[in-house]
């Protein structure tokens, strides 16, 4: 009797073939970013889509082309943070146009669709059960984005990724562990810490996780770093911690936190509005150590 | 998936899906030697997992998606020809027309954000007191958002 391996196809849907044509769509859709740097954690509210912003802000004050992708889905928060809340996904005759906040860095996030009011929902057949196939959708969902809009030639796409050590590492495996034709890991991993122990602890497990792939570790921002007084301007202890776990991986910098930003963020203000803060200081070093890290 | 039959050692070919029912897809297969026939009805979760992929099942058939097209459809995805928006809703504003070559680009955008992407584009053609949305209005779509 025949088993599966000896019958070519699947007797009509090709099901094998068109998740193919999804992956070729992709791969030609990405066909012209140089980078692919994913900014994660597995910890909530450490500040992973303020600093993706704020990098991708420093980083095309450079010059450099760059798009962001906010892959949280659920709860997206690039659309406001970046100005681009009301702006349209406009149709081209191939493409869809992404969304560009001032300073001309290209936005996807379901934040522009989506009113903040309304939860992201899917059409399902097995209602209450969405355990069984959720992340699956949003992963096929992530790759008809990645597939559908105009990336166009960009020197990075940033991924704002959703918290979840384990969301973390789907996105390794979604990407897939090696880029032939660049002979390198096709996405590099950039996490985010906060200088405590409860956060460390978990971000370490996402290296941990991480780390037993073939995926490119480029290092760690600790943000929260201490708080910018405006008043006396100095940086000021935030967390008080002695034994904070060690990473094991390289620290590219850290941020403080400044009420400022946080308004910024509010407000969809760039970054250049920001002025010349210690805090503005250090994201540009970290945008440069980033720089440094994908040579 | 795929499907032998046993006496023929052959495999089988998808003749139809059926129209959904209850979360539930018919999907025949026939033995091309012998013509026996036999449907494989998928479970709700079953159904919402190869959804979820983002696959059409049934891509090479004919399948008799015109009765599959009624407004309650749970998987608009999955059968051939069906991706088509429902008529708007009662109580919409002033209905906006799509020229075909609008549509056509229309359908360029990720099935998912395709509706709240067509409900945008229409306000916007809207409040330039359009009724009609073309390629001109899609290009200004472009120009106004800075693509």
């Amino acid at each position: 009797m025949k088993r599966y391996h000896d019958i070519v196809g699947d007797g009509g849907s090709k099901i094998l073939e068109q998740v193919a044509e999804q992956r070729t769509r992709i791969t030609d859709g990405l066909a012209g970013v140089r980078h692919l740097v994913a900014v994660g954690s597995g910890k909530g509210g450490v500040g992973k889509s303020t600093l993706t912003l704020h990098l991708a802000g420093a980083l095309r004050a450079r010059g450099l082309r760059i798009a962001i992708l906010d892959a949280d889905f659920n709860g997206p928060s690039q659309a406001r943070m970046a100005g681009v809340q009301e702006a349209l996904f406009v149709p081209g005759s191939h493409k869809v146009s992404l969304p560009r906040t001032k300073d001309g860095i290209a936005v996807f996030s379901m934040g522009s669709v989506i009113p903040e009011s309304e939860a992201l929902e899917f059409e399902s057949a097995a209602h209450g059960e969405s355990h069984t196939w959720r992340a699956t959708r949003e992963f096929a969902l992530l790759g008809e984005i990645l597939g559908s809009f105009e990336w166009g030639a960009l020197d990075l796409l940033m991924f704002d990724l959703p918290p979840g050590a384990e969301r973390t590492v789907q996105y390794a495996d979604f990407f897939g562990p090696f880029d032939s034709a660049q002979g390198k890991p096709r996405v590099s991993f950039l996490l985010v810490t906060i200088p405590s122990q409860v956060a460390r602890g978990v971000v370490a497990r996402s290296v941990a996780a991480l780390s037993k792939g073939p995926n490119r570790l480029l290092g760690y921002v600790e943000n929260m770093s201490g708080y910018y007084c405006r008043d006396c301007n100095a940086i000021k202890p935030l967390f008080v911690s002695s034994e904070i776990p060690r990473l094991g991986i390289p620290c590219l910098g850290t941020v403080p936190f400044d009420p400022e930003l946080a308004r910024h963020c509010d407000g969809g203000m760039p970054l250049a509005d920001l002025g010349e803060t210690p805090v503005r200081r250090a994201l540009d070093h970290v945008a440069q150590q980033l720089l440094e890290s994908l040579i | 998936m795929k499907f032998l039959c046993v006496p023929c050692d052959s495999p089988m070919k998808l003749q139809s899906v059926g129209p959904p029912e209850r979360g539930s897809l018919s999907v025949v297969y026939s033995c091309p030697e012998c013509g026996y026939e036999m449907a494989m009805l998928t479970n709700a979760y079953e159904t919402q997992v190869v959804q979820s992929l983002g696959v059409r099942i049934g891509a090479e058939v004919e399948a008799d998606a015109s009765s599959t097209t009624g407004g309650r459809c749970p998987f608009p995805a999955m059968i051939p020809g069906n991706e088509q928006q429902q008529p708007g809703d009662a109580g919409e504003p002033i209905p906006v027309r799509w020229t075909a070559a609008a549509e056509a680009r229309l359908a360029n955008i990720p099935a998912f954000v395709r509706p709240m992407a067509r409900t945008g584009i229409e306000r916007f053609a809207r409040d330039r007191g359009a009724l009609e949305v073309d390629e001109k209005i899609l290009d200004a779509a472009r120009d106004f958002f800075g693509m």
